[in-house]
């Protein structure tokens, strides 16, 4: 039984690390992926690519946290993603 | 009834000649046009398939079942003469994960393996051989990590979070009545199930066809070409209707193809190379390329009055999902709903955990979460019989639900819902003689022709299960069908053309279909095209859904034919459409008789109509784990009769009665080779199916070491069929393909116990279980509270 595309809401955030950041690349993207994990929301989609996925609300919060890990773990430009479902409240 | 309108798009293969079905309409046992092809070795199965100028492809996989990848490179594989592309996660352009539920799962891995197996890279080559040669040319630096293996382990905050939201994939809590509820008796259990694989027989295997204007058309084994296309599409990063997706021949499925295997390779090779490209994984790796039936541990308390009505149920399910996602969120729901049985049930607490571990992914297979928890609730209710010192049958029917009660779960019990009569029935079956052990055949014996025993510690054993099974896709999934049927005339008869989605996985789906044609349109000649996703899609051929589903869409497509017709009948020969129907390729009326031949009234057109069916609404569970959860649940009892050599462990089933409500019998032929391939299943996974994990890795990737029953393993089948209408169902039918599957396995489990008086907590049951031999697992304390075990235990 699917339940394809079933989140009220999905952002994909794509991180594009700095070279010149003070951290290494990788490390930068392992910083803002740690960050986005605490929501509850996150999953992997690709080496510098997360998915945030859930209720609109906590999507958003999430959102912001990620978005400002990110930036402290030294990324300089996120690429964002945002695919809201149409009929996700027929979905648990 | 919804119509929809969809668009022929072209295609890069001929397509096969589509078989014209033999007569038989509904209810009648009507020979299947694959089933001679089949037994005779003339049946093209998707491994077949062949393309002139094809290249090969292959899948590099980890050996690991976990680890980092810290460099990979691939320049020697891509220099050797014969390869065409090595290709590897930088090389998918779409999206880089994929999954029914959730997209966890990588096309090709980066940085982190989470299985042994993970596909890491793929090469295409102008030989299968050139194409495995390269894949050892490619080098991948791996730092290992420590595997999580233990789904229970994979709960505790020390261990290694394998996804970023953690290692709980899902908990499913059902609240039912008072949840400090007591009880006169008591009986606590903890059970283990296997990791049992579906074993088809047909690997897995495609051709993928470029189509030179940036699309590409797949020729595949699945269950579900939509799903598969929207997926596969998706990781592409082209529009779906670039990709077309036509069904090929399906050597088995059981819930096995439900998730991606080779599709986005095939496709992506295929697109890179500008070349059709064909992959066919071998036996090993099969193992490797689709999801298992998930093993689970359940610890159960059941209480009850001492005079046998159960008062409250209690049970702890943790499911291990493996690496990825796949459709694990719904079985944890299943198993949750599922969980006590087919009772009445008047207090419950329920908790279904599903887990990420490194073990391999898990998924759909035959039962969906009804197998494990059945096993659990039935073992439970044979102790709580023991421990009343009540007949375990009258135990059953004391407390088997019944239309208009409720489920834990809250949804009321639709009828018909004949729980009791199974039982009554398989238990009023006359048992099978028993004929003196010495100087039988040996082939009548334990152990057969190895000669083991002439009859000296034989035990005979009788035991009884109950199971259900929800049909079609639950919990708020917007389920439907599309069938297109079109009427005309060819060599002077009415000819109808079924064209839908739905996949024939051996199940017979191409013949009921023509059988439902048949019959809403009075003609002989029916033809059923290839599925392909030129028409909508059907759904899955899966959750014993498609004859129910599609079945439905079918009748509904024919109905709509028939009106078109009855109202031409009205317009030209000013006949009433509501005395009119159809009989031998007439138009007959009620009152006048014939009215017009088909043949006339259709002439040189086409009448077409295209539809969709939709099952009625289902909703999710609450917070509380409550709701409708379910569109139609269908029932089955099964007793089992053993002979146990008891010094050595080894076992003959004697026999499998079945009772199960079909609603009806579509097929009555095709309905028996359900009830019997589903009991062989039950069997393999009571006696012997297992993929043996070692620290993550599979020990038994092989037709040699996880066996499967045969021929000389099955025993006679006795079905009782009860044909009672589900009043909301088409022709009041029920899915029949996955009951048969959940209640063989606890049945003969308990006739095992009946023979040998030892506990047997766990399935598949081994030799030295039987024997006392085993350590004893699992090795945890008993919950407080506990009655302890009654028997030995195993």
């Amino acid at each position: 039984m699917p339940g394809y595309h079933r989140a009220e809401l999905s952002v994909e955030l794509k991180l594009v690390p700095s070279p010149t950041g003070e951290e290494a690349p990788r490390e930068q993207v392992e910083a803002a992926k740690q960050a986005a994990s605490g929501s509850g929301l996150a999953r992997e989609a690709g080496p510098e690519t997360t998915v945030l996925a859930g209720d609109r609300a906590e999507v958003l919060e999430a959102l912001v946290e990620a978005i400002r890990a990110s930036l402290d773990a030294g990324v300089r430009t996120i690429e964002v993603k945002v695919e809201a479902e149409a009929e996700a409240e027929r979905f648990d | 009834m919804t119509r929809t309108q969809t668009t022929p798009t072209l295609v890069t293969r001929e397509r096969p000649k589509a078989p014209a079905s033999t007569p038989g309409r509904i209810g009648e046992s009507t020979i299947r046009s694959d089933g001679v092809p089949k037994v005779r070795g003339e049946f093209e199965y998707s491994s077949d398939l062949w393309m002139n100028g094809m290249l090969w492809g292959a899948t590099l996989r980890s050996p690991h079942p976990h680890a980092n990848i810290w460099s990979l490179d691939t320049s020697e594989a891509e220099a050797m003469p014969g390869v065409y592309a090595v290709l590897t996660h930088e090389d998918v352009p779409g999206r880089k994960v994929y999954g029914m539920e959730i997209p966890d799962q990588p096309v090709l891995a980066w940085e982190r393996v989470r299985y042994q197996g993970e596909p890491i890279a793929i090469v295409a080559a102008d030989h299968p051989e050139t194409a495995r040669r390269a894949l050892d040319r490619i080098s991948v630096e791996y730092e290992v990590l420590e595997p999580v293996t233990d789904a229970e382990e994979a709960m505790s905050e020390s261990a290694p979070k394998l996804h970023l939201s953690g290692n709980v994939l899902r908990h499913v809590r059902i609240e039912h009545g008072d949840p400090a509820a007591t009880a006169d008796v008591v009986v606590t259990g903890e059970y283990e199930i296997g990791m049992q694989d579906h074993a088809f027989l047909g690997p897995e295997s495609g051709l993928a066809v470029p189509d030179e204007e940036g699309g590409v058309d797949l020729y595949i084994s699945t269950q579900w070409l939509h799903i598969d296309r929207d997926q596969v599409a998706e990781s592409l990063g082209l529009d779906p209707g670039m990709v077309r997706l036509t069904l090929s021949g399906v050597g088995g499925a059981f819930g096995g193809r439900e998730d991606l295997s080779m599709q986005i390779h095939a496709c992506l090779l295929a697109l890179h190379t500008s070349r059709p490209v064909k992959m066919v994984y071998n036996r090993e790796e099969s193992f490797f390329g689709h999801v298992h039936r998930h093993p689970a541990k359940m610890r159960y308390e059941h209480g009850a009055t001492s005079d046998g009505r159960l008062v409250y149920v209690r049970a702890r399910l943790i499911f291990d999902g493996g690496a990825y996602a796949s459709s694990s969120n719904a079985v944890c729901l299943n198993a949750a709903t599922f969980a006590c049985g087919p009772y009445d049930v008047p207090h419950a607490e329920i908790d279904s955990y599903m887990l990420y571990t490194n073990n391999p992914p898990c998924g759909a297979m035959r039962g969906f979460g009804a197998v494990q928890a059945c096993f659990a609730h039935e073992s439970q209710m044979d102790e709580l019989a023991q421990a009343l010192g009540m007949d375990p049958v009258e135990l059953r029917i004391e407390n088997a639900i019944e239309p208009g009660m409720r489920f834990p779960f809250g949804q009321e019990v639709p009828p018909p819902a004949p729980v009791a009569e199974l039982l009554e029935r398989v238990s009023a079956v006359p048992m099978p003689e028993e004929k003196e052990v010495v100087g039988r055949d040996l082939r009548e014996l334990p152990g057969g022709v190895s000669n083991v025993t002439h009859g000296e510690g034989v035990e005979r054993g009788v035991g009884y299960a109950l199971g259900f099974k929800n049909i079609g896709f639950s919990a708020g999934f917007d389920d439907y069908s599309t069938a297109r049927v079109t009427l005309s005339v060819e060599d002077d008869e009415p000819l109808a053309r079924v064209h839908t989605a739905a996949a024939e996985v051996g199940q017979g789906l191409i013949t009921v279909q023509a059988q439902i044609a048949r019959t809403e349109l009075g003609i002989e000649k029916v033809v059923v095209l290839p599925a392909d996703t030129r028409v909508g899609s059907a759904g899955s051929s899966s959750a014993s859904r498609q004859t129910y589903m599609t079945g439905a869409a079918v009748k509904m497509a024919c109905e709509a034919v028939r009106e078109h017709l009855f109202e031409r009948v009205r317009e030209e020969f000013g006949e009433d459409p509501g005395d009119l129907f159809l009989e031998d390729g007439r138009v007959v009326s009620g009152g006048h008789g014939i009215v017009v031949l088909l043949t006339e009234l259709i002439g040189g057109e086409e009448i077409e109509e295209l539809v969709e069916f939709h099952h009625k609404e289902t909703i999710p569970l609450d917070e509380k784990g409550q709701g409708d959860a379910h569109v139609q649940f269908a029932f089955a009892a099964h007793r089992a009769v053993v002979e146990v050599d008891t010094e050595l462990g080894l076992v003959r089933v004697v026999e499998i009665a079945s009772a199960q409500d079909v609603g009806k019998a579509m097929n009555p032929q095709a309905l028996e080779g359900q009830i019997e391939g589903g009991i062989a299943q039950g069997l393999g996974l009571a006696l012997m199916e297992e993929i043996q994990i070692g620290e993550g890795k599979v020990l038994n990737a092989s037709f040699t070491d996880y066996l499967i029953p045969t021929i000389l393993d099955m025993p006679p089948v006795r079905a009782e069929i009860l044909e009672l209408a589900d009043p909301e169902a088409p022709y009041g039918l029920k899915g029949v393909g996955e009951p048969p599957t959940i209640a063989s396995t606890p049945a003969i489990v308990a006739a095992l116990r009946d023979a040998t008086g030892r506990k047997l907590s766990r399935v598949p049951v081994k030799p030295d279980q039987i024997v006392g031999l085993a350590k004893k697992p699992p090795d945890r304390p008993l919950q407080p509270g506990s009655r302890g075990p009654q028997g030995e235990e195993s």
